[in-house]
């Protein structure tokens, strides 16, 4: 069979997806429109309560400054409308760009989650695979309550007792925030001191996700060990190392991928707990905040770049799926 | 043989080998007291069904064994060395270095993720002491590739196995293997996945190389068909043990074991006096005009679907109670057209005529009733069985859909079951508990409790053992008399075709090549691909020398001059 440079089938592939991504984000924008229209509370009300009035006069002007009191149809053709201008709107209750305040807490929240993700999968997998090769051993039954253990632990509850061990009663590790305030630091100092205080909300967002690579990279791996190929590699007198390494992994890795892709969005998802429990300025935090304070242009400014950031990160997966496994790059099974 | 042969010292010794099974299995050995040799440029065939522990020999020659089994007693010695007595080290050179071994399916026995070329690569970086530079481990690739007979070496070794063909594919494991110069190669049923054709092939390459190189050749399989092509000497195995072994010619020609002489006896022989010629009943049944069906398969973006033509304009008549065999090689769409004709997969073009009427046509109700008159039997009949569900609800469901009451239904079932061969306490029970032939037996009371008129029979026996496979092929050609079935047998195995069809098909490539009675087309093939199936047929020359075993089990004295 002929192929075409395997690059350019890839980045064909890309540009079909882009044009795909669009359409989705489009509709996840309507979604999430109808989804927070849907929900009871009223942001005039929010606003005019806060303000110490419940006049019906304020209400009505109110909703008249945002627009709020035109037909659901025309708000959402001018909520499109703007998402296409890339203008995501201005809050209500900041008084601020969406984007603006968006931007300033999305690094973050990229800082944490992506470091977390990296961690899990990385520790994760490696954890499962040297329990898959020593299945039945002690240290695979080590390994194996050891997960589910964590996979059974509530995120906000190992939150809360990591502060309680290494803050309050250690004292080592600061109890919460990003980086200690009113002091003067060198770049590296900063920098270490960023990371002092990333090493509990990491440790809680990534033991789930740790747990469940791990599990998965176990049984992954105890599959291929059974596979004919790996009897064809002892037959060619391959010693155990290179056959982990030059036929195992790369096989192994393949179903981990998929899944990992698939929860990366999950992990966003769950940095709202943990920016809540450690007071970390990301977009958890504002998420939290303006659900509270019914902020819808904020609310869905937040859900549809986090909706890009997973779709992103599932066009990612695609790629490094065909990059591993070169039978998706031909669509032959 | 020669004497000059017969001097040198065994590659491969196996001497009082028996293979204990973990405690709680149906026997406690899987090999039991096996003795044999294989000698320098021999090959030695290994025979016997599943279970007979053939495979279990292969594997402690490499010292491959699963742990859960143990080597009880004797020992096997490869090239001067005990392998399950060697260190590391020297077990790793023995492995691909001394001796080497091919696998039943090569799409499963290389791995997916890596280019065919640096699979070969490994093998020689693996073995060569001390490590020969990049562009002489290619050039060795090259030739390699080269010998074992694959075209374009330079493109094909920076293929990946999913995007070669199966005989392709087993080319590469031959070089794979062949890379050190083993003296040992261990073949574990390295045709049995294969066409005809491609069988052929692969056993011709795997004889060259053996001559080439005075190599030991231990080649372990079920058909006595390619026994009969290329073995020097033949074990035969039964259940763990040694039935009988001796050279190619006193075991095929004068077997003392009653087993072998089953063994070959079951072996479906293209035995032209026997073809029987049936008057064909004058009633068309089932006509198919000029079924037409392309598949698209889709790949990458810039590239145009891939078309597989699986039938071309392909018409056939079925008469009443009639046996009409379609025979291809994999690919050639004859699957395609047994599930066109079900409408389990829609055609492009073409009609399907059943009783007067055009299936094609046939909506709702009404291609329900007509379905029920024609059935169908797959191939595996381990897949074609619902694991949770009892044998008896089974066969019943298809009757009960019709209106049968459940009672009545069951009661039809135990009979089938009877029918068919099994007990009648069968239906109580589920799948796992049966054997592959009785499983079979059961897809195909499934398939009579409908009462069709028509059986599509696809690959029915090509996952059974040979003498199970007699025994089922024997229960459809009773059953047909009986229940005058008229009856589609879709198969590969052209030996099979000629022992129970009445007319042959011969399907190339969705397009029928000869179409004829089958004696005709046995013994006066039109189409040169004919020809080439014919030819491939394994042990033909040997079982189709007159006087031979005959079925009715009269052994003739007779000695093949060699």
């Amino acid at each position: 069979m002929i192929r075409l440079g395997s690059a350019a089938t890839i980045g064909l592939m890309a540009l079909s997806r882009i044009a795909q991504l669009v359409a989705v984000i489009l509709v996840i924008a309507t979604f999430n429109f109808v989804l927070v229209r849907a929900a009871p509370g009223d942001p005039a009300q929010v606003m005019a309560g806060q303000s110490g009035a419940s006049d019906p006069k304020l209400l009505e002007d109110l909703r008249k400054e945002y627009g709020l009191d035109k037909p659901y149809a025309v708000q959402l053709a001018s909520y499109l409308g703007r998402v296409v201008r890339l203008d995501l709107g201005y809050s209500y209750r900041q008084r601020r760009a969406v984007v603006d305040l968006i931007l300033e807490r999305l690094p973050a929240t990229l800082l944490l989650t992506v470091t977390a993700f990296c961690l899990a999968l990385l520790i994760g997998t490696t954890l499962g695979a040297l329990a898959g090769l020593a299945a039945g051993s002690v240290l695979d039954t080590v390994f194996t309550v050891l997960s589910l253990v964590l996979y059974a632990t509530p995120v906000f509850w190992l939150g809360l007792m990591l502060v309680l061990v290494f803050s309050v009663t250690l004292g080592w590790l600061p109890p919460f925030g990003y980086e200690t305030i009113n002091v003067k630091l060198s770049p590296l100092e900063h920098v270490l001191d960023i990371a002092k205080h990333m090493i509990m909300p990491v440790t809680s967002l990534a033991a789930i996700y740790l747990a469940i690579y791990a599990r998965l990279m176990r049984s992954s791996i105890i599959e291929v060990a059974q596979q004919d190929f790996i009897k064809t590699a002892r037959a060619k007198g391959l010693s155990g190392p290179s056959i982990v390494v030059g036929h195992m992994l790369r096989n192994a890795l393949v179903p981990v991928v998929t899944v990992a892709g698939m929860q990366a969005g999950a992990l966003v998802g769950g940095a709202v707990v943990i920016e809540t429990v450690f007071a970390w300025p990301g977009l958890g935090r504002l998420t939290f905040d303006a659900l509270l304070q019914r902020d819808y242009p904020v609310l869905l400014g937040i859900f549809l770049i986090l909706s890009i950031v997973v779709i992103v990160l599932n066009l990612l997966t695609d790629l490094i799926y065909r990059l591993i496994d070169p039978r998706m790059t031909t669509g032959a099974a | 043989m020669s004497d000059a042969v017969r001097a040198k010292a065994p590659v491969l010794s196996v001497e009082g080998l028996s293979i204990a099974l973990p405690e709680g299995g149906d026997r406690p050995f899987a090999v039991e007291n096996v003795s044999f040799e294989v000698k320098p440029n021999e090959v030695v065939c290994l025979v016997g069904e599943s279970g007979s522990g053939k495979s279990m020999i292969a594997h402690a020659v490499l010292s491959l064994l699963p742990k859960s089994v143990d080597i009880a007693a004797g020992a096997v010695i490869v090239a001067g060395q005990d392998p399950a007595k060697l260190d590391r080290q020297a077990l790793r050179r023995l492995r691909g270095g001394e001796a080497a071994m091919i696998f039943q399916e090569p799409l499963s026995s290389l791995n997916p993720l890596k280019r065919v070329g640096r699979q070969i690569e490994e093998m020689i970086l693996t073995h060569q002491k001390p490590m020969p530079s990049a562009i002489e481990v290619h050039e060795r690739v090259q030739q390699l590739l080269t010998q074992v007979g694959l075209p374009n070496p330079k493109l094909l070794e920076k293929s990946y196995p999913f995007e070669l063909s199966g005989g392709q594919r087993q080319r590469v494991m031959i070089a794979m293997a062949m890379a050190n110069r083993p003296a040992l190669l261990i073949a574990d049923e390295p045709t049995t996945a294969l066409d005809v054709t491609t069988q052929r092939q692969i056993l011709r390459l795997i004889d060259d190389l053996r001559r080439d190189r005075g190599m030991g050749v231990l080649l372990i399989t079920h058909d006595f068909g390619v026994v009969a092509d290329v073995a020097d000497r033949v074990v035969v195995l039964r259940h763990g043990k040694v039935v009988e072994q001796g050279t190619v010619e006193e075991v095929l020609r004068s077997p003392k074991a009653d087993y072998t002489r089953e063994l070959i006896d079951a072996v479906p022989k293209a035995r032209l006096d026997e073809i029987r010629r049936t008057a064909v009943h004058p009633t068309p049944l089932l006509e198919v005009i000029g079924l037409e069906k392309t598949f698209r398969v889709k790949r990458g973006l810039l590239q145009p679907p891939r078309e597989v033509v699986a039938a071309d304009g392909v018409s056939l008549t079925l008469y009443e109670g009639e046996t009409l065999a379609v025979v291809g090689e994999s690919g050639s769409g004859k699957s395609t057209l047994g599930r066109m004709i079900m409408r389990l997969t829609e055609p492009d073009g073409g009609a399907i005529r059943f009783n007067g009427q055009d299936l094609r046509q046939l909506r709702g109700e009404a291609l329900r009733q007509a379905r029920k008159q024609l059935q169908i039997v797959f191939q595996d009949p381990f897949a074609s069985l619902d694991p949770r569900q009892k044998v008896g609800d089974a066969i019943a469901r298809g009757p009960m859909a019709f209106g049968t009451s459940r009672t009545e239904a069951m009661e039809q079932a135990r009979k089938l079951l009877v029918r068919v061969g099994l007990n009648a306490v069968a239906a109580d029970r589920y799948p796992h508990e049966f054997s592959g032939g009785q499983r079979q037996r059961i897809c195909i009371a499934r398939a009579l409790a409908l009462k069709p008129r028509v059986l599509i029979a696809d690959e029915a026996v090509s996952a059974l053992d040979v003498s199970v496979q007699a025994q089922v092929l024997a229960l459809l050609a009773e059953l047909r008399q009986e229940m005058k079935l008229a009856m589609i047998f879709i198969t590969h195995d052209l030996r099979i075709a000629a022992e129970i069809a009445d007319r042959v098909i011969v399907l190339q490539k969705g397009r029928i090549v000869e179409e004829g009675a089958t004696a005709d087309v046995f013994t006066a093939p039109q189409a040169a691909y004919t020809r080439d199936l014919l030819d491939a047929i394994p042990g033909r020359d040997f079982f189709d020398q007159p006087g031979f075993a005959s079925v009715t089990g009269a052994l003739p004295t007779a000695r093949m001059s060699s």
